[in-house]
């Protein structure tokens, strides 16, 4: 008898996690530290997030998946320094970023995010996991013409929905030079898109 | 296009496969087991769940269920449970067993005592005694192992057959081929004569010599007359296809009976003497006329003129040197004129007004509309960069949004 009422709670650990909302996840994490079990429940959760804004970011397939590798260990070894200032999700966003552009660091130093990479754009069509869509691909030809900063506003906002609040958390900037920053790569890629078409 | 209300999806889609490859890549880097976690959380989701099952609390309202009992012998008081006690004492069943087999198919009755009673005439061979024997002798231990041993398993496997009711041809079945142990080893040896029997075998196979140069068609039907002699529909086949190729002509091999005889007859690939006779009706050149050589002689003088006067450089004339000179100092106007070099390529067009219709709000006179942007090269990437750096806005952010991201801050 004692059995059966075992049994159910036995099987809900690995489902307690990942029915829990991004609240209590994010307490759980303050009050007992980055588990096991929390991290796959994080990987699970925010892998595709990760990696579909690495790729937007870093267009290709490659490199996103590495910077999806690394933001994840570092997601892992610096569970501690959470301070809970900001959502889970924020939080992790904020490290893929960071490892996006030490990527784009790495494979080009003398970088300027305020300038285009417009050579990211020739390697779109040739990369994998392509959605197919045209007016899609367009798009993100379009986008690498725009400078980094606009791309990432961009992206968060149009992509992964995030509010300005969030983002301006995440790139420590404010709301109102995001929104400018975001109208601003809105018009230019309206421009494109009509350009393009 | 309105990006605000026509909402494009993202262009890339990544299959789920490689998501879970990714999971289990990183969570190998990391040394975690996704197995392994998942059965120590059951363990540590258990222990809890016992501990609070033991914390709680007695209930002293009703009858008391734990109770202290004192052992007689010893004085010792030890603690019993009354739910237990009342259940009283457990009485385990004798264990039996059932089978579907037929109790008849395997009658032990059947076995006498005398058989089980001789166990002592069996000599029970241990590792130490052959040891022991091949020490002392070590040719003579064989023989002795066999001695004592196959004629007792012989007895007992008919024992057994016996028992079991089995026919007699399966009992001596055993039997025989334990005896054929005792038989030496040098007898079992495989005779010398088989090679013997092999080397016997007369060679079916017949070598034909025929040129590497002779065709598939011919050696088939060349190899076909001479397997089958006596088919008579081939002959005049064999005899045709000898003659186009001009070997001779193996037909008269055909028609002979054996074909032993056609073998011994090499093909002969030289072409017959009469292959370059003579052509009977060859005409003779006519002779030329005198005069044709005059007329050919005057012409070639005349050639020759012209190509004289070619050659000889033109008379110089002073006074059209001067003149020229004189012209060659004046500076010439330049038929051509340059023209400015666009810094847009020549793939694009630009057509001014058709972009001041789409786009109002942007009426820079430097503002272009690129029709044929599809197969855009890199060069014409960065000119529309630059054309769109320096001719619509600029997009500068106020704050250092690109500065070291610092995560622990959050």
């Amino acid at each position: 008898m004692s059995h059966e009422s075992t049994k159910p709670s036995i099987m809900s650990n690995a489902q307690r996690l990942s029915n829990c909302t991004e609240d209590e996840l994010t307490a759980e994490l303050l009050r007992d530290g980055m588990s096991s079990a929390l991290f796959v429940e994080l990987v699970s959760r925010y892998q595709k997030l990760v990696y579909y804004h690495c790729r937007n970011l870093l267009v290709s397939h490659d490199d996103a998946d590495d910077a999806v590798q690394n933001a994840f260990i570092k997601i892992w070894q610096n569970a501690q320094q959470f301070k809970g200032e900001s959502q889970l999700k924020t939080w992790v966003y904020r490290i893929a970023t960071n490892e996006s552009i030490n990527l784009i660091r790495k494979r080009k130093p003398s970088i300027d995010f305020d300038e285009a990479q417009p050579e990211m754009a020739e390697m779109i069509s040739e990369d994998l996991y392509l959605s197919g869509d045209d007016i899609a691909l367009k798009l993100q030809k379009a986008l690498c013409f725009l400078p980094f900063k606009q791309k990432l506003v961009f992206t968060l906002r149009y992509f992964e929905g995030l509010s300005y609040a969030d983002i301006a958390l995440l790139t420590s900037t404010s709301e109102g030079a995001l929104k400018a920053s975001y109208h601003h790569a809105l018009k230019k890629l309206e421009i494109y898109l009509n350009v393009l078409r | 296009m309105d990006l605000e209300n026509e909402k494009i999806g993202p262009a890339f889609s990544a299959p789920d496969s490689y998501f879970k490859d990714t999971e289990s890549r990183l969570l190998q880097r990391l040394g975690i087991q996704k197995e392994l976690l998942e059965n120590q959380a059951a363990e540590t989701v258990e222990t809890p769940i016992t501990i609070a099952a033991a914390v709680t609390p007695l209930d002293t309202l009703g009858v008391q269920k734990r109770a202290r009992k004192q052992d007689p012998i010893t004085a010792k008081s030890q603690g019993i449970n009354k739910e237990v006690e009342a259940v009283g004492s457990v009485v385990i069943p004798p264990l039996t067993f059932t089978t579907n087999e037929n109790p008849e198919w395997v009658n032990f009755g059947a076995i006498s005592e005398e058989v089980s009673g001789n166990g002592d005439q069996i000599k029970v061979v241990s590792y130490g005694d052959l040891l022991s024997n091949t020490e002392s002798n070590d040719a003579e231990a064989p023989s002795l192992n066999q001695e004592n041993i196959t004629p007792e398993i012989a007895e007992e496997t008919v024992l057994e057959a016996v028992n079991l009711d089995q026919p007699i041809t399966t009992v001596e079945t055993p039997a025989t081929e334990l005896t054929q142990i005792e038989t030496p080893a040098s007898e079992l040896e495989l005779p010398a004569e088989i090679p013997a029997e092999v080397s016997t075998i007369e060679p079916s196979v017949i070598v034909h010599e025929v040129p590497e140069s002779v065709g598939l068609d011919e050696l088939e039907s060349y190899i076909s007359a001479n397997v089958q002699p006596t088919s008579t529909s081939l002959e005049p086949l064999v005899s045709n296809e000898v003659e186009e190729t001009t070997f001779v002509n193996p037909a008269k091999q055909v028609e002979s009976p054996s074909p032993r005889i056609a073998e011994e007859k090499p093909i002969s690939l030289e072409a017959p003497a009469t292959a370059f006779a003579p052509i009977a009706g060859r005409q003779h050149e006519s002779a030329t006329p005198g005069w044709l050589g005059v007329a050919a002689a005057l012409a070639a003088i005349v050639a020759a003129y012209f190509i004289w006067t070619a050659i000889q450089p033109p008379k110089v004339d002073t006074e059209q040197v001067a003149l020229q000179q004189e012209e060659a100092t004046v500076p010439e106007a330049p038929l051509d004129e340059q023209t400015p070099t666009d810094t847009i390529p020549d793939g694009l067009q630009l057509v001014e007004p058709l972009i001041m219709e789409e786009i109002p709000k942007y009426k820079e006179p430097n503002v272009y509309t690129i029709t044929d942007a599809e197969e855009m090269p890199a060069r014409t990437k960065r000119a529309l960069q630059d054309l769109e750096d320096n001719g619509l806005a600029t997009f500068d952010m106020e704050d250092e949004l690109f500065e070291e991201l610092d995560f622990e801050s959050l």
